[in-house]
């Protein structure tokens, strides 16, 4: 037995049931060594713990103004010097007047009020019950002072009146001693044995002769929680992996962009209704970039003009913007490779980081998003060769299933998306879009080569697959510490 | 993308009850979506403005199930004009083109007319881009007393729609609802000028923004005018010759409307036939798919293009109311939509290639992995911020000119592009207050920063600790220990002053002469401005000066 368990079992033998303060005084242990005792004591049946639900009280800030007088014995001493009589608006304080009348301590007739007796009493300060609870509530909180405790209504009348506020909790009431409590006592001695390690007791080799205090393993332990990675970044990770698997060249590009990478680059006509400020976000400072390829400027100047017979304007294309997609990593790379000489075609390259929209923010929206985009750049590429790749990728991710329909992007033709049936909402999700990049853009971008494109939203499919056990995308991205070290490990 | 609402009973009618459109529409590029009450919400292309329309729908169900074929010469219009259309030079500036149709035997009945009508206006507001380059109006044929003129006046009087009485032309600008809306395209004249119609009656349209009560379409109209005005010619002819297609495959017979232009005419609608080769060779190269073993001409009719072999090509008589149709890509793209996406067979890409990633991205994940070790949790915040947040609450200023400037947010949380993470993880402290301490927090990310009309992104690692021990120490071994694991040497720690810091107990980092870090004791009113109670101690480091992209 431990000398905690013993010196709690002596002091519960003098007297049948005592409470954790009487037993603190009697044994002179702390609180939470007789807790931690007695939790122990319990297991073995040599003490039995009554627990009751006790209230801890604390007075409020409202409270604390109330100490020295209640509003109540304000207007009876206000009564007292004004001659005992007096109208009730000149007494003004509401409240004050309500809890003299229900005290009996005034009358009030005709907006008159009058001291009765009592009144009178209390304004010669005579004590008033419920504010010397109230202080010595004050003084032993959060323990609810005996004298409260006992007065049935006061505490609840001071709640209601929100001068205290009371938490129920489950505590010890008393704590007896059994039978086997007193056996034990009548035959136990002071366990030896070492109890913590130290670089003495590993070296004088006592714990040869007196052995190890065993633990109480049951015992809880504190709370601990590991640093940890953001769940994006290990998502992230987990997607880059895949396609460097399948032999992808990881690039990245600006996130601050011109326009004219964004949007003109990719054919995106200069009046479309995207490129307004309520998608995109524009810049009011810089305003506008350098266009530094003078020779694709050219060549998607006359792109435009003969594909949309519109006037292009060199102005709107150098706005700065905060990119709305990765495919303008896609373009740039395009061009890139268009100028390198010896490229070893097919070259398939990844890009994943943040794009922008500008919409209004609520508890689905965020305006920073996460997108990866892919191209292979090569000789002989069709069709077929573009839904290999994406069908082998989301196959490494257990999404064998995947639908592939016809759609629209300004950047790409024939164009495609895929859809993977999700069981849990019983519908479609948009997985992906992609396509073959127009010829007209990759004419643009000086090369004769096919490309190959897609784009994947992260984010979506992030909370689609249910793959943090979350469905809103500001909740991963608001950095609670509390959820970041307690969050569910990624199921993927 | 533009969503038009139907009756699926509409549809049922037709011969396409809802399960066959949630097969069907999917596979020509739609999306449908079914409610209760019979509604369905259809999301087309948005280069398929033929689609927004119920006849047009109907019409690419019926040739992709070979319901009905595409006919040879079925769209031509053999009649001579009913109506000429003058236009007044006072157009000129403001909106110079129109066009006519004249069509009889329309059907407006049950919902059709409702069709049409949102028809027009989702038509106007995506391909007409709010109605500015094109809009259009549907007027009952037997209200129109002689012929139209199209010109521009300062102001006039009509009744428009839904109003029992004249109004002149700035009233409607100023208190209908479409005048709000749509008046606003002409405010920048010094004198505005309206573009009207009116025939030897009564004005029957301001444009584009509101007709006239007494030529309003009913369901029992039979005949319709229909006017098209707009600042592209190209496009007014394309949407008079689709929506002159749709009434033909409707059933309805239309007529040419001459547009008299002062010094020439032309007639409106005017079919011009449409061929176009497909090599078999590239179609099969762009698929992938060897299509010769296939009716090719059988897919272009479900497309609705009626075709011929040409030798090794196929030629495609394109039907008017396809106007995204310019290349040969779009009717190689139109055979493999007839094929069906999913019956392509899956092709691997040939030829070998190694995987390669980014070196930032490695290092970025080496140094994560240590800031984890150090008991620093990760957070991710995004790079929009403002003002409030990234400078005040830290006690700096921002000086314009040297941080990225966002113009008009949706949201006014958002300003400007963040220069510091340690903002942000503070911001990440003031929402975590409750959670158990010690509370440590790191993010690598970008920051950006100007310098006249150059934009410089870096790549940074902040770091933060909260608890109640928190002090300089704890931070500078965190600061050294993370230098050390990023391989950064030879860096001397300096007395420096920030105001977001607590004087005396903020130091810099400098290596190779210049400052790449900061960190120290948080000042107390920095704590108070984001509602923290314990001490805080945080550094920022710059690991990357700036980001060089390789292209």
């Amino acid at each position: 037995m431990h000398e905690y368990e013993i010196k709690l079992l002596n002091g519960l033998k003098e007297k049948k049931g005592q409470s954790v303060s009487q037993l603190e005084r009697s044994t002179g242990l702390s609180l939470d060594s007789i807790l931690w005792a007695a939790e122990n004591l319990s297991k073995s049946g040599a003490v039995v713990v009554e627990r009751s639900a006790a209230r801890s009280v604390s007075v409020t800030k409202e409270g604390e103004g109330y100490l020295k007088q209640f509003p109540e014995e304000e207007v009876v001493r206000l009564l007292e010097k004004s001659g005992g009589k007096s109208k009730v608006e000149a007494l003004g304080n509401q409240i004050g007047i309500l809890w003299a009348k229900k005290n009996g301590w005034i009358t009030i007739e005709k907006g008159i009020a009058a001291l009765t007796e009592r009144g009178k009493q209390a304004a010669n300060g005579e004590q008033y019950e419920l504010r010397e609870i109230f202080n010595s509530i004050y003084r032993e909180q959060p323990k609810m002072s005996e004298r409260a405790a006992s007065m049935k209504g006061v505490v609840e009348t001071l709640a209601k009146r929100n001068l205290i506020t009371v938490d129920e909790k489950n505590v010890i009431s008393s704590i007896s001693i059994t039978k086997e409590g007193l056996d034990a006592l009548s035959g136990a001695r002071v366990e030896k044995g070492v109890d913590a390690l130290t670089r003495e007791t590993i070296k004088s080799g006592v714990w040869e002769k007196q052995g190890f205090r065993p633990y109480n393993i049951n015992a809880p332990g504190e709370t601990v929680y590991p640093a940890r990675l953001h769940p994006f970044r290990e998502f992230s990770n987990f997607l880059r992996q895949k396609w460097l698997e399948m032999g992808f060249i990881e690039v990245s590009g600006p996130i601050v962009e011109t326009a004219f990478w964004n949007f003109d680059a990719l054919f995106s006509p200069q009046d479309h209704p995207t490129r307004e400020m309520q998608d995109t976000f524009f810049l009011s400072n810089p305003e506008s970039l350098t266009i530094e390829d003078l020779e694709t400027l050219q060549k998607v100047r006359k792109m435009h003009i003969k594909g949309w017979k519109e006037q292009w304007n060199e102005e709107i294309a150098s706005e700065a913007v905060l990119r709305t997609h990765t495919t303008s990593v896609s373009a740039r790379y395009m061009r890139k490779l268009a100028t390198t000489l010896n490229a070893n075609y097919p070259l398939k390259l990844f890009s994943i980081g943040p794009v922008f929209r500008n919409e209004n923010l609520d508890y689905k929206h965020l305006a920073e998003l996460h997108q990866l985009d892919g191209i292979i750049v090569g000789d002989n590429l069709t069709l077929s060769n573009l839904i290999d790749t994406l069908k082998k990728f989301f196959s490494k991710l257990g999404m064998d299933d995947i639908k592939i329909h016809p759609q629209y992007f300004p950047f790409t033709e024939p164009s495609l998306e895929g859809l993977y049936y999700d069981e849990e909402h019983g519908d479609y999700i948009e997985l992906f879009g992609g396509g073959i990049i127009r010829k007209e853009i990759t004419k643009a971008m000086g090369t004769d080569k096919t490309v190959l494109a897609w784009g994947i939203g992260v984010d979506r499919f992030l909370l689609n697959k249910n793959i943090l056990g979350v469905d809103s995308l500001p909740a991963v991205f608001k950095n609670n510490i509390g959820w970041l070290r307690s969050r569910r490990n990624l199921k993927v | 993308m533009p969503v038009v609402a139907f009756n699926v009973k509409d549809f049922e009618d037709r011969g396409y009850p809802v399960k066959r459109l949630q097969e069907l529409l999917p596979s020509l590029g739609m999306e449908a979506e079914f409610s209760e009450g019979g509604e369905i919400k259809i999301e087309t292309m948005p280069n398929r403005p033929d689609l927004l329309d119920f006849i047009g729908i109907v019409r690419a169900l019926d040739h992709f199930t070979g319901k009905r074929q595409p006919k040879e010469n079925f769209y031509k219009i053999d009649k001579e004009p009913v109506l000429t259309i003058d236009v007044d030079p006072s157009v000129k500036k403001i909106r110079p083109y129109i066009a006519g149709i004249v069509a009889e035997n329309v059907d407006f009945s049950g919902n059709l007319l409702k069709y049409a009508i949102n028809f027009t206006n989702k038509f106007t507001e995506t391909y007409g881009r709010k109605r500015r380059k094109l809009a259009l109006g549907i007027h009952n044929l037997d209200m129109i007393k002689g012929n139209i003129t199209y010109a521009a006046a300062e102001d006039g009087m009509m009744t428009p729609l839904d109003a029992k009485a004249d109004m002149s032309f700035s009233e409607i600008l100023k208190k209908s609802e479409k005048g709000i809306e749509y008046g606003g395209m002409y405010s920048s004249q010094k004198k505005p000028k309206l573009p009207f119609i009116r025939d030897g009656e009564r004005v029957l349209a301001v444009i584009p923004i509101i007709q006239c009560e007494q030529t309003r379409a009913k369901e029992d109209t039979k005949n319709i005018f229909i006017d098209i005005t707009g600042t592209s010619e190209v496009a007014v002819e394309n949407a008079a010759n689709m929506i002159a297609a749709a009434l033909i495959y409707g059933g309805a017979t239309v007529y040419p409307v001459t547009v008299n232009y002062g010094k020439s005419a032309v007639q409106t609608p005017e079919f011009r036939e449409k061929q176009m080769k497909m090599s078999l060779r590239r179609a099969e190269l762009t698929l992938g798919v060897a299509l010769g073993r296939h009716n090719i001409v059988g897919l272009a009719n479900k497309m609705g293009h009626t075709a011929a072999k040409y030798g090794n090509s196929i030629l495609f008589f394109i039907p008017p109311y396809r106007l995204d149709v310019i290349s040969e890509r779009d009717l190689i793209e139109d055979v493999a939509i007839a094929f069906g996406y999913d019956n392509i067979t899956p092709l691997p890409v040939t030829g070998v290639a190694d995987g390669l990633a980014q070196d930032t991205a490695e290092q970025e994940n080496r140094l994560a992995t240590n800031m984890v070790g150090l008991g620093y949790t990760e957070a991710i915040n995004s790079i929009l911020t403002n003002e409030t947040a990234n400078f005040e609450n830290m006690q700096r200023k921002g000086k314009e000119g040297e941080y990225v400037q966002i113009a008009d947010a949706k949201t006014e949380q958002i300003t400007m592009v963040r220069t510091d993470i340690v903002p942000c993880l503070m911001q990440n402290l003031s929402i975590s207050t409750n959670e158990k301490m010690p509370q440590r927090l790191f993010e690598i990310g970008r920051v950006f920063s100007l310098n006249g009309n150059t934009i410089k992104e870096s790549s940074k690692l902040a770091f933060v600790a909260e608890h109640s021990k928190a002090n300089f120490a704890e931070i500078r071994s965190a600061v050294e220990a993370a230098l050390k694991s990023s391989d950064v040497e030879g860096y001397r720690i300096e007395q420096s002053s920030d105001p977001s810091f607590i004087e005396g107990r903020c130091a810099k980092v400098v290596s190779g002469g210049t400052q790449i870090g900061i960190f120290g004791e948080i000042h107390p009113k920095v704590l108070l401005a984001f509602g923290l109670e314990e001490p805080v101690v945080a550094a920022e480091l710059t690991i990357i000066k700036e980001i060089k992209y390789e292209v």
